[in-house]
């Protein structure tokens, strides 16, 4: 099975990159599979739809603009996209993931298991670090989203 | 009537957070303001960085043009220390940037503006046999049967029965200026779905030479890193360049049979669109794609065109034109920004200021670049117009052509549609340039050339360096100062900040607000016509500014006053 994680942000606004740390966590501590491939979109919006489309499980990483508890992660399926559940939109990418989901739906190739996790931001002000609270959550969220993988796949994925 | 104020905030299906003020009279927009609701930050993040390293930051800037600002950004360095590039790093680095045009633009045509044009709930009423009649009528690509048509009209049924087009609501479907048949209809929205493949391929050859896409990691100053070895599995070999070949044959062939025939028809069939949307008809394009290693001879030429005169064009013919670099400055008279009102980017500062949206004083995060004072448009049409006064072939005939068909003349292409009608046609230069750069990528490898660098140490001392790169949306340019190998200062001037510009000092509009002035509206509340001009412009309003956006729904508000 290809699994794609596909981490999404703007690295220069801080938190805004939260996605695009979480695959350079995942790279640095665990040893992945060829099957499994870490993803930094950046802020590519629909040119990475090709990426979502060969892929059969996939766990896209973005940070999302709704009021809350900073670092707080909320979870997203698939009908969520197809039926604009998702109350926000993500981070300014161009099209949106839900536009993109879409269309590949429609060209049917959009895998069923495809998951968002969204967190919320404390800061987007200009910087290349995450801000510190959001730095200090980074290996949690980014651990237990190898427990899941490992539970729903089977695969070791062992710390490095 | 009363004169009516339509915000629309943001504009949706471009890059980043825009928002558009116009004032409608009698259905006619009378002002326009254009504001960039985002703020960028990358000059503040680089000042002390070291300036070779500059780059790998600059990319992030933007998730669609990344490799552009990786581009102009070595380029400052390069130009700095005066460092020459070698014919095979510029090759590579040449049909990088035409294939992320090439992408660039498949990408805007079908994914970010069609749906202005095009009206899904229409295409439903499509007979596919007819559909392909046309669609085969307009060129001999092999993906036009009614067999493809009818599985996609399928397809949207069902769609449009599940409830599941909501996300596209955005696209003001049955508007009364929506005028293409149910036929054209179904054929775009059929090519705006194959389109992905395509623009993919186009990723894939970035992807190759430049290591990783989006965000390319080959780049030196002085060269690139890909290393070449014709009979070295792990390098650029032979094997790679033909596949190569093979991807960019193919986003051609669907840049030639599918898009530029499907813009062709679409203009065609909303001529009025080319008296539209003109605004500020002074243009800026620099030249690109180097042909030596000092940066002076260049495959297609740049220039400066003054209120549309096509007769007296000021030729830009290198990327050290003193004229050009002299003359550009920015105004943050109406930007939220503080310090003074116009500096040139080598001494430009990044204080913020904000103030909250105000008509009269400062309204947006976009500061006012000016050439020689003037207002400029940038983008494939304001090179598509210096390489047609240059005499370059290729242009010459796609625009000779073109008129012909659509029956249209030069003054024409001052306008909403004329944007349009030239991004389909530098489209079509691109995907034959890429193909034309990796012949000679070839031929140099072939004869022993095995060069791809002349690595530079960055020096103590004091240099300042501009990296100019005409990209897909126009003339881009990054402006560096270092000091003792760290960066004292910081900007880059991009193609949006040109065109999304507030006023300046004097009151003179930018490129989108003066070419919403004269526009139509037929309906205030659902202002189609306006999206039509801003998109045209290919709006990346995350590189003109950035910040996050609070909210997905465009809204539009309309007060009468």
């Amino acid at each position: 099975m290809k699994i794609l994680i596909l981490g999404a942000g703007n690295l220069l606004l801080t938190d805004e990159g939260f996605g695009v740390h979480v695959v350079r966590y995942l790279e640095q501590h665990y040893a992945f599979p060829n099957s499994v491939e870490l993803f930094d979109a950046g802020t590519m919006g629909i040119m990475a739809t090709h990426k979502i489309e060969e892929s059969e499980l996939v766990y896209i990483v973005d940070v999302v603009a709704v009021d809350g508890e900073p670092g707080t992660v909320l979870r997203y399926g698939k009908e969520d996209f197809m039926l604009n559940r998702i109350p926000v939109k993500l981070s300014p990418h161009q099209a949106g993931v839900q536009e993109m989901l879409l269309v590949s739906e429609m060209r049917g190739r959009c895998p069923d298991d495809i998951f968002l996790l969204g967190v919320i931001p404390f800061s987007t002000e200009p910087g290349n670090a995450l801000s510190p609270l959001l730095e200090k959550r980074l290996g949690d969220i980014a651990d237990a989203l190898v427990i899941e993988l490992r539970a729903r796949t089977g695969l070791s994925l062992p710390a490095r | 009537m009363a004169t009516r104020t339509i915000t629309l905030d943001p504009v949706t299906r471009i890059e980043g957070h825009l928002r558009i003020d116009a004032e409608v009279d009698n259905n006619q927009v009378t002002k326009a303001w254009s504001s960039a609701q985002m703020w960028r930050g990358l000059e503040i993040i680089l000042k002390g960085k070291e300036p070779q390293d500059a780059w790998v930051l600059a990319q992030r800037i933007c998730g669609v043009c990344t490799t552009v600002h990786a581009i102009a950004s070595i380029r400052a360095v390069e130009n700095a220390l005066k460092a020459s590039v070698p014919m095979n790093a510029n090759h590579i680095r040449n049909i990088i940037m035409a294939q992320h045009s090439v992408q660039d633009h498949i990408v805007h045509f079908y994914h970010l503006s069609a749906l202005d044009w095009v009206d899904v709930l229409s295409a439903l009423k499509a007979d596919p046999k007819k559909t392909a009649q046309l669609a085969q009528s307009l060129s001999d690509w092999p993906g036009n049967s009614e067999a493809e048509f009818r599985a996609v009209k399928d397809k949207l049924t069902s769609f449009a029965a599940g409830g599941r087009l909501g996300i596209f609501s955005s696209g003001y479907w049955g508007h009364p200026a929506m005028q293409l048949s149910p036929e054209i209809n179904l054929m775009a929205v059929s090519h705006y779905l194959k389109a992905l493949d395509y623009q993919r391929k186009a990723a894939q050859v970035q992807a190759i030479l430049g290591g990783k896409n989006p965000h390319i990691q080959n780049l030196v100053v002085g060269g690139v890193a890909t290393a070449i070895n014709v009979d070295n599995l792990a390098t650029l070999n032979m094997e790679r360049l033909a596949f190569m070949r093979t991807l960019m044959e193919e986003s051609r062939d669907f840049v030639r049979q599918v898009y530029y025939p499907d813009l062709l028809a679409i203009a065609g069939a909303y001529k009025e669109w080319f008296k539209y949307g003109a605004g500020v008809t002074n243009y800026l394009a620099v030249p690109e794609f180097p042909e030596d290693s000092a940066n002076t001879k260049f495959s297609l030429p740049g220039g400066i065109i003054t209120q549309g005169d096509l007769q007296k064009v000021r030729p830009v013919t290198g990327h050290n034109d003193d004229y050009l670099i002299d003359n550009i400055q920015e105004s943050v008279a109406h930007a939220w920004y503080g310090g003074n009102a116009s500096l040139h980017p080598w001494k430009g500062e990044t204080q913020p200021d904000y103030t909250d949206f105000k008509p009269d004083g400062k309204y947006s995060w976009c500061k006012a670049p000016r050439l020689a004072g003037q207002p400029v448009q940038v983008g494939p049409l304001a090179q598509m117009l210096a390489c047609y006064a240059a005499g370059n072939e290729k242009v010459k005939k796609l625009v000779d052509e073109a008129n012909v068909k659509l029956g249209i003349g030069m003054n024409d292409y001052h306008s909403t549609m004329g944007r349009h009608l030239t991004r389909g046609m530098r489209a079509c230069v691109m995907a034959d340039l890429s193909l034309e750069q990796l012949d000679k990528l070839t031929a140099n490898i072939a004869s022993g050339d095995q060069t791809y660098a002349n690595p530079v140490e960055i020096p103590n001392g004091e240099f300042r360096g501009v990296g100019f790169h005409e990209a897909a949306r126009g003339s881009l340019s990054h402006w560096i100062v270092f000091k003792d190998k760290k960066i004292e200062n910081y900007q880059a001037v991009v193609p949006t900040t040109w065109n999304a510009s507030p006023r300046d000092e004097h009151g003179a509009m930018g490129p989108y607000e003066a070419a919403l002035v004269g526009n139509p509206v037929a309906e205030p509340d659902k202002p189609l016509e306006l999206l039509r001009t801003i998109h045209s412009f290919d709006p990346c309003i995350a590189c003109a500014v950035h910040a996050v956006d609070p909210e997905g729904k465009e809204i539009t508000r309309v007060k009468a006053i």
